[in-house]
C-alpha cells in the first residue's frame, strides 16, 4: 500500500528526482537464453502465464504466407506427451482461459488462470514448445479453420480489406506488406513440412520470453521457469534483420467497396527505424496531444470548431521492432470534396503543432498519459501484455520501467521536431468510399 | 554337421534374443519419449495450492439509497457501477427513439459549472474514468478513480448525474454523431445481423428496436426532451450501485448521499411483460454480398432466477459455450473444420430469455454446418448429457471462479448484477455451491424442456432477398 501510494505520488508530483517505476517487476535469464520476466501483482490468486517467440509473418518464406499463423493454430493439436485436442480439454477441466495470437513479428501462447494452475500451464507450454505432434487430419481442419478466419476476420470486414491494401503500398517490398494470415492461395498450398520446418527452426527457448504476472514471487518464479523450461536446449536462431525504408514516397489509394455507407480517410506515415528508436515517446506524447480522445488538438479544430469530421483518431504503437506508422484516421462530415480532407487535416495539424501548442498544453498531454498509468496495475493481464510486447520487440524491462520518467522528458522543440519530420519521411493517403450510382469515374 | 546346426541354432537364439532386447529398449524409449504429463499430480505438489481471495460483500446504505460493496485495497483505485433499471431503449416512447443514448452522450458534455471541454480536461488530468451508456433495459453509469481523487471525481459524477448542461451545439453534434452511427452499422455484416436479429425475433416488440436510435426521430430530439427523460427515468428507487476497490465502508456510505442524494426519489416505470416468442426452426434471410455467411439462431431459455436457471446453464455450456471443448465446437470446428467459431449462451433481459448461438462459415460450408448443428441440438434433445460431461464442466467451472476478481470494474459491475437479479449479498461464497448442486437428472430435464423447440436463425449472406 505504501509503495503504490508513494507511486502515485511521485506521478503526480511532477518529481524529477525519483525514478517511479511502472510495475513491480524483475527479469532474469535461464541458462539456456530463455527470457523471463516477473511481474507481482498480489490483489487476487491469479496469474497470466505468456510465452512470446520472437517470431512472426514477417519471418515466413516467400511464398509461406501463413505458416506462422497455422502453425500457431497447430500447437493445440497435440505433442507426443499431449495427444490431438487433450490442451485444450485440461486447460478447460482447469478453468484457464488459454489463447494464442500470431503478428508480425511476435507469436504469442497465453493463460489466463488461478494461481494454483500455474505449474500445469507451465509443463504443458514447455511441452509444447519441444514435442509438437499433430496428425494429418488435424493439419486439414486447421488449414480450413484458418482460411475461415480470415474470411471472417478479414474479408467480411470492409476495414480490414482496406487496410491490406494499404499496407500493401505503405511496405512494397517488405514482408510486413503481406497479410499475417497469409493468402487464401498460400494457406491452401502450406503442408504439414512446411509447419514442421518453421517450429524445428524457430521455436526455442533461446528465442522466446516467458512473462509471468500476477499473484507470484520472483523467488518462486525463478524455481518454477527452471523446473520447466530449463532443460529446454536452445537452438541456432539467426536473428531477423530490420528491413530498410530506402524510397521517400507519397502515394494515395482509393477504395470504394459497396458495404461502405461513408467516408472515412486515414494517413500513415512510415517512420523509420532510427527516428522510432530516438523519438518513440515523442512520437508518443504528439499522437497523443492531436487525436488522443475529444480534448485533443485535432478533435477540437476539425470536430467541435470546423464540423469537418465526425471523428479523428491518431495511433503510434509503443512496442514495434523495426519501422513504425505514425497513423492518423478521419471521418469526414460531408460526402463531397473528400480530397479536401487531406488538405484540411494537414492545415489543421501545422496550425495546432507549430501554433497553438505552448508549454502549458504539452504538460497537460503528458500529465493525462501520467495519469493513466495508476490502471496499469489492476488486472494483471494488462501489464504481462505491456511488458511482453516491449521485451519480444527487443526492449528492456529499465526500458518498461521508466516510462513516466520517459514521456516526461519529451520537451516541446522534441515535439515540433517530430512534426516537422513526419513532412520529410513516406507516407500513404487513403479514402474509403462507398459505390455511388452516378458516378463520375475520376 | 551336428555342430555347424547347432552353431547356426546358437547364432540364431543370439539374434532373436538382441532383436527381442532391442525391442524392449525401443519400447523402453517409447515410453519415456512419449510418456504423458501428469496434470493432477503436478497441481497437488505444487506450493501454489490453497490461496484464497476475500470477496467478502458488504451492505452499506444511506437514506433511501444502497449498495454492494467490496473493499480491496492493493491498489488505490476504486471503482463504482450503477444502473437505473427500466430506463433503457425498450423503455423510450416511440416518438422518442434515441433518447437513452442521446442523454447517455449528454451527460458528459458539460455539467454542473463546467463545460464539455473543461469536463473531460480535469477527467484526464486526474486519471478519472466517467461514462453512461444505455443497453435495452437499462441506463447506467460508471466511475473510476485513484483514491486520491475522490472529492474532484465525485463533484464530477454528481454534476453530470444531477446539473447537465444539454448545451445545443453538444446536443447537435451528437445528434448527428448518432445518424452516422447508425449509418456505420450496415458496413459491418456482424453488426448489421445483430440489428437484423432483433428486429426479426422480436418483432413488434420494444425489443425489436435499433439499440442505436432511429433516423426518423434522432433529428427532432430537443434539449426538453432530455430534461424530460432526465427527471422521469434517473430516480433512487430504480438505481441499483456496486463499489469496489481501495475504499472504506465509513467513505463509501458518505459518498452514496453525496453522489445520489440528490436525484428524485421515485418513478413510476412499468415493468414490460414478459415475453413469449414462438420458435420452429425458420430461417430469415438478409441479402449482402459479402465472402461469409453469419448466422444469429435463438430459441427460448429461462430468467436468472427461475429453478431451471443452473441445470439449463449447465447444459448450454456443455453444448455451446464451453470455448474449444463444446460438442459445438468439437464437431463443426476442430473435427470438420468449417468454421472459425462457433457458440451459443444464455440471454437474459427483463422480459426475454433466450438461448443464442452464431456462427459464420463461406457459403460451400455453411449449411454443412448448419446440418451439424441441428444434428448436435437433436442428439442433445435425445440423449441429454452424461454424468462425465457434467462433472467435467462443473470443474472447469468452479476452477475458473476467480478470474472474474481481475479487473476492478468488472468486480463493481457483478456487484451491480448481483443485486440486479436478487442473487442475495451471500452470492460469491455460494456461487460455487450452486453449480456443485446441480444433479444430471435436472440438467437433462432441463435439455428436455428448452431444447425441444428448434431455433430460429437470421442469416445475413450472398442470397435473393431482403436486404
Amino acid at each position: 500500500m505504501t509503495k503504490y501510494g508513494l507511486f502515485f505520488l511521485v506521478l503526480l508530483g511532477f518529481s524529477e528526482s525519483v525514478q517511479a517505476k511502472l510495475f513491480n517487476a524483475q527479469e532474469f535469464m535461464l541458462p539456456n537464453g530463455m527470457q523471463v520476466a516477473v511481474i507481482e501483482n498480489h490483489k487476487a490468486p491469479l496469474i497470466k502465464h505468456m510465452v512470446w517467440y520472437r517470431i512472426g509473418s514477417v519471418d515466413e518464406d516467400f511464398g509461406k504466407g501463413g505458416s506462422a499463423h497455422l502453425l500457431e493454430h497447430l500447437m493445440f493439436r497435440g505433442t507426443s506427451k499431449v495427444p490431438d485436442a487433450d490442451f485444450n480439454h485440461i486447460m478447460d477441466n482447469l478453468g484457464v482461459v488459454s489463447n494464442a495470437f500470431t503478428n508480425y513479428d511476435v507469436t504469442t501462447y497465453h493463460q489466463f488462470a488461478d494461481i494454483s494452475k500455474l505449474e500445469a500451464l507451465m509443463a504443458l507450454e514447455a511441452d509444447r514448445m519441444q514435442n509438437l505432434n499433430f496428425n494429418d487430419q488435424a493439419f486439414a481442419a486447421e488449414q480450413k479453420i484458418v482460411l475461415q478466419e480470415r474470411k471472417q476476420v478479414v474479408e467480411n470486414d470492409p476495414e480490414s480489406a482496406f487496410d491490406e491494401r494499404l499496407n500493401l503500398i505503405l511496405w512494397g517490398n517488405s514482408p510486413y506488406s503481406r497479410p499475417i494470415t497469409g493468402t487464401e492461395d498460400e494457406i491452401m498450398a502450406l503442408s504439414a513440412a512446411d509447419i514442421y520446418k518453421f517450429y524445428y527452426q524457430y521455436y526455442a527457448p533461446n528465442n522466446a520470453i516467458l512473462v509471468l504476472s500476477g499473484d507470484i514471487d520472483v523467488k518462486t518464479a525463478k524455481k518454477l521457469a527452471e523446473k520447466y523450461y530449463g532443460n529446454i536446449p536452445a537452438k541456432d536462431v539467426t536473428k531477423r534483420k530490420v528491413s530498410e525504408v530506402k524510397e521517400n514516397f507519397q502515394e494515395r489509394l482509393t477504395m470504394r467497396l459497396p458495404q461502405i455507407q461513408s467516408p472515412k480517410a486515414v494517413v500513415k506515415y512510415l517512420v523509420p527505424h532510427e527516428n522510432q528508436e530516438k523519438q518513440i515517446y515523442t512520437f508518443l506524447v504528439l499522437a497523443e496531444y492531436l487525436g488522443g480522445g475529444e480534448t485533443s488538438a485535432l478533435y477540437q479544430d476539425l470536430v467541435v470548431e470546423q464540423k469537418k469530421a465526425f471523428a479523428v483518431s491518431v495511433y503510434y504503437r509503443l512496442a514495434v521492432s523495426g519501422n513504425n506508422l505514425f497513423s492518423l484516421s478521419v471521418i469526414p462530415t460531408s460526402d463531397n470534396d473528400n480530397e479536401q480532407i487531406f488538405t484540411l487535416l494537414n492545415e489543421a495539424m501545422a496550425k495546432v503543432v507549430t501554433e497553438e501548442l505552448d508549454a502549458p498544453k504539452l504538460e497537460r498531454v503528458k500529465q493525462k498519459m501520467l495519469a493513466d498509468l495508476i490502471y496499469a496495475n489492476d488486472n494483471p493481464s494488462d501489464a504481462a501484455y505491456w511488458v511482453g510486447y516491449m521485451l519480444a520487440n527487443g526492449y528492456s524491462l529499465a526500458e518498461v520501467q521508466n516510462y513516466a520518467e520517459n514521456i516526461r522528458k519529451v520537451s516541446l522543440e522534441d515535439v515540433r521536431a517530430a512534426y516537422k519530420n513526419l513532412g520529410q519521411i513516406s507516407r500513404v493517403e487513403g479514402l474509403l468510399l462507398p459505390i455511388k450510382k452516378e458516378e463520375s469515374h475520376d | 554337421m551336428i555342430r555347424k546346426s547347432g552353431t547356426r541354432k546358437w547364432w540364431f537364439i543370439l539374434v532373436l534374443m538382441v532383436v527381442f532386447i532391442g525391442i524392449l529398449w525401443w519400447q523402453h524409449g517409447q515410453k519415456t519419449k512419449k510418456g504423458t504429463i501428469n496434470v493432477e499430480e503436478i497441481l497437488l505438489q505444487s506450493e501454489l495450492r490453497n490461496r484464497t481471495f476475500n470477496s467478502t460483500v458488504q451492505k452499506i446504505a444511506e437514506g433511501k439509497v444502497s449498495a454492494y460493496l467490496m473493499e480491496e485495497h492493493s491498489n488505490p483505485i476504486v471503482a463504482i457501477s450503477f444502473i437505473f433499471e427500466r430506463a433503457g431503449v425498450a423503455y423510450e416512447p416511440d416518438e422518442k427513439a434515441g433518447i437513452a443514448q442521446l442523454v447517455a452522450a449528454m451527460l458528459i458534455e458539460g455539467a454542473g459549472e463546467y463545460n464539455a471541454l473543461q469536463f473531460k480536461q480535469i477527467s484526464e488530468q486526474y486519471g478519472i474514468k466517467i461514462g453512461f451508456s444505455a443497453s435495452m433495459d437499462d441506463f447506467s453509469g460508471y466511475l473510476i478513480y485513484p483514491r486520491q481523487h475522490q472529492d474532484i471525481a465525485a463533484k464530477l459524477l454528481k454534476a453530470a448525474l444531477l446539473r447537465p448542461m444539454w448545451d445545443k451545439k453538444y446536443l447537435d453534434l451528437n445528434k448527428e454523431k448518432m445518424l452516422l452511427a447508425l449509418q456505420k452499422q450496415q458496413e459491418h455484416p456482424s453488426n448489421y445481423l445483430s440489428y437484423k436479429f432483433r428486429d426479426k425475433i422480436f418483432a413488434g416488440h420494444p425489443y425489436s428496436r435499433n439499440i442505436l436510435g432511429n433516423q426518423d426521430t434522432i433529428p427532432d430530439l430537443t434539449a426538453e426532451d432530455l430534461a424530460n427523460y432526465h427527471k422521469t427515468y434517473l430516480a433512487q428507487n430504480n438505481l441499483i450501485i456496486g463499489i469496489a476497490g481501495d475504499i472504506t465502508k465509513e467513505k463509501a456510505t458518505t459518498l452514496l448521499r453525496e453522489l445520489f442524494a440528490g436525484l428524485p426519489e421515485k418513478n413510476n416505470l412499468a415493468k414490460l411483460e414478459p415475453l413469449h416468442l414462438e420458435f420452429s426452426g425458420k430461417e430469415y434471410k438478409i441479402s449482402r454480398k459479402i465472402p461469409q455467411v453469419i448466422t444469429k439462431f435463438a430459441t427460448e431459455g429461462t430468467y436468472r432466477q427461475d429453478i431451471d436457471f443452473y441445470p439449463l446453464y449447465l447444459a448450454n455450456y456443455i453444448f455451446g459455450e464451453q470455448g474449444l471443448n463444446s460438442r459445438l465446437s468439437k464437431v463443426i470446428r476442430e473435427k470438420e473444420g468449417l468454421t472459425y467459431g462457433i457458440y451459443t449462451y444464455l440471454s437474459i433481459s427483463e422480459a426475454s430469455a433466450l438461448i443464442v448461438g452464431s456462427f459464420s462459415a463461406t457459403p460451400d460450408n455453411f449449411y454443412a454446418a448448419k446440418e451439424l448443428l441441428l444434428h448436435e441440438w437433436q442428439r442433445l434433445l435425445q440423449d441429454g448429457v452424461s454424468s462425465e460431461e457434467l462433472r467435467q464442466v462443473k470443474t472447469s467451472l468452479i476452477n475458473e471462479f476467480n478470474l472474474r476478481f481481475a479487473d476492478i470494474n468488472d468486480i463493481s459491475d457483478m456487484l451491480v448484477t448481483m443485486q440486479k437479479y436478487n442473487l442475495g449479498q451471500n452470492f460469491l461464497d455460494k456461487r460455487n455451491d450452486y453449480i456443485n448442486e446441480v444433479e444430471l437428472q435436472e440438467v437433462n430435464a432441463a435439455i428436455k424442456k428448452y431444447f425441444s423447440t428448434m431455433p430460429d436463425f437470421v442469416t445475413i449472406g450472398d442470397y435473393e432477398g431482403e436486404k
